[in-house]
């Protein structure tokens, strides 16, 4: 199959509006739990840190800790599911981390993704370049741009979030099973 | 997951490379795509370890601390993205070089790798040496940085792994450096972030091809090769070609390059969207394949 590209420039003069943002949803939790301990059953653990059990988490991972409920789930094949969320460049993304039974990272999956535009497509004439080009279906953009490019967005809050859960887990979580 | 004109549609995504990396792939029952999905993603990890500039244990690490001192072996994956790097170095004289690492770090863009000497000023890629064997040495002290191509590789890797599990559309998304496979085509937004807001946005729509982006704008710089300079100043360039890893690598030669990119664009089949600081689009290389609207 060969390559085919377009170029579509939106109208400097519709571009005043407000800014719109791409949201993805990948995974629900139910999902990820199936996906990232496969045959499992799941037992909920909720818990709520203590403050000092926060202060202990922001000292070892050098991360502040904005939300005391821990949502925490033991799986029956043995470690932890937890679904925790970070704030991103503009809003929140929630995902999942599995824990194997020494705490070690298993997986991570990011459940939910949303993004900034950076520019106005709700201009209705720019649509319109759009209308029968494909297979005469109207491009609806919300839900057909699926991608950006543009500077790389770094994952450092991710990478963060998943720190603070390590804490977490060696402050919190593992002194609780032993 | 989400629901399409062409359904079963299954998407994930995952923080690798220092980025979030979405994949998704259409025509496969569920348990498929998402044993497909995995697979993908084991591919892109296996790039993200063996390519950090930062892990000590990195081939990546092992070569800038060890092959001024003779050949040394390296995952094949990483034979693989040298000769990608020195092609396109030598395609492009040396505006792309992966050889610019020491540069980063003296601006702070890269941590500086612990206990080692700076490398030799007068460095290129002509001093990599990728044996037929695979295995790699530096003809002088010199320190790689493949974060500018690393990416791309990845992705085209995880494509083919999709295409191979049999899916009918495949698309992996790392960061805004993008490949689409099969049926159907992507739209992609460019998100310039035009210091002179607001400006035109614009929109690639894609069929079986790759599309990454570079800013002379964000906190990551990138250095013209042959200048040893930051380059982009604040241009953004987007790059269509059919290998993702092509396209990665060539952003930073059209920034560096600007109007003067044409021929090297061309030796690809690539096309160029370049933003100048004034909001103004052009481009280079071998025109779109079906008309600007």
């Amino acid at each position: 199959m060969t390559m085919s590209h377009r170029f579509f420039l939106l109208p400097l003069a519709a571009v005043t509006l407000s800014v719109p943002a791409q949201a993805a949803v990948y995974l629900t939790v139910e999902q990820a739990q199936a996906l990232m301990f496969p045959g499992a059953t799941f037992t909920a653990d909720v818990r709520t840190l203590t403050r000092d059990q926060v202060r202990a988490i922001e000292k070892a991972a050098d991360v502040s800790v904005r939300n005391t409920t821990l949502k925490l789930w033991r799986a029956s094949t043995g470690g932890w599911f937890i679904v925790d969320e970070v704030i991103g460049k503009h809003d929140f993304i929630p995902f999942a981390l599995a824990l194997d039974d020494e705490g070690a990272v298993k997986s991570v999956e990011i459940l939910e993704y949303r993004e900034n535009y950076g520019g106005q497509i709700r201009d209705a004439a720019w649509r319109r370049q759009f209308d029968g080009k494909r297979h005469g279906a109207r491009l609806k953009l919300e839900a057909d741009i699926q991608n950006i490019s543009g500077a790389t967005l770094s994952c450092r809050h991710v990478t963060d979030g998943i720190k603070r859960l390590l804490a977490t887990y060696a402050l919190v979580i593992a002194p609780a099973a032993r | 997951m989400r629901s399409s004109s062409h359904p079963p549609l299954v998407e994930r995504c995952r923080p690798l490379l220092g980025t979030t990396v979405a994949v998704r792939v259409g025509g496969l029952p569920a348990d498929e795509a998402h044993a497909a999905i995995d697979a993908a993603f084991q591919d892109v990890g296996l790039v993200h370890r063996l390519m950090s500039f930062q892990a000590p244990g990195s081939d990546v690490s092992r070569l800038n601390h060890a092959a001024q001192d003779g050949p040394v072996a390296v995952h094949p994956r990483t034979s693989d993205v040298l000769r990608w790097a020195c092609a396109l170095a030598a395609a492009s004289d040396g505006a792309f070089d992966v050889t610019v690492a020491a540069e980063l770090v003296a601006w702070g863009t890269l941590p500086r790798p612990e206990g080692e000497r700076a490398p030799d000023p007068r460095t290129s890629w002509r001093d990599i040496e990728v044996g037929a064997d695979g295995r790699v040495r530096f003809h002088r002290r010199l320190w790689i940085d493949l974060s500018g191509i690393a990416k791309g590789y990845a992705v085209d890797l995880a494509v083919e792994r999709l295409l191979g599990r049999g899916a009918a559309q495949a698309c992996v998304n790392a960061g805004g450096d993008l490949r689409v496979a099969g049926r159907g085509c992507e739209h992609v937004l460019l998100r310039t972030d035009s210091p002179r807001a607001p400006a035109p946005a614009a929109m690639i729509e894609l069929s079986n091809g790759s599309l990454a982006s570079s800013s002379g704008r964000s906190h990551r710089r990138h250095v013209d090769g042959r200048r040893r300079r930051a380059v982009g100043g604040d241009g953004f360039v987007s790059v269509v070609a059919e290998r993702c890893v092509v396209a990665d690598g060539l952003t930073k030669a059209v920034l560096a390059l600007g109007s003067r990119s044409g021929p090297l664009l061309s030796r690809y089949g690539a096309t160029a969207y370049a933003q100048s600081r004034h909001g103004l689009w052009r481009s280079f290389g071998v025109p779109a394949t079906a008309g600007r609207a």
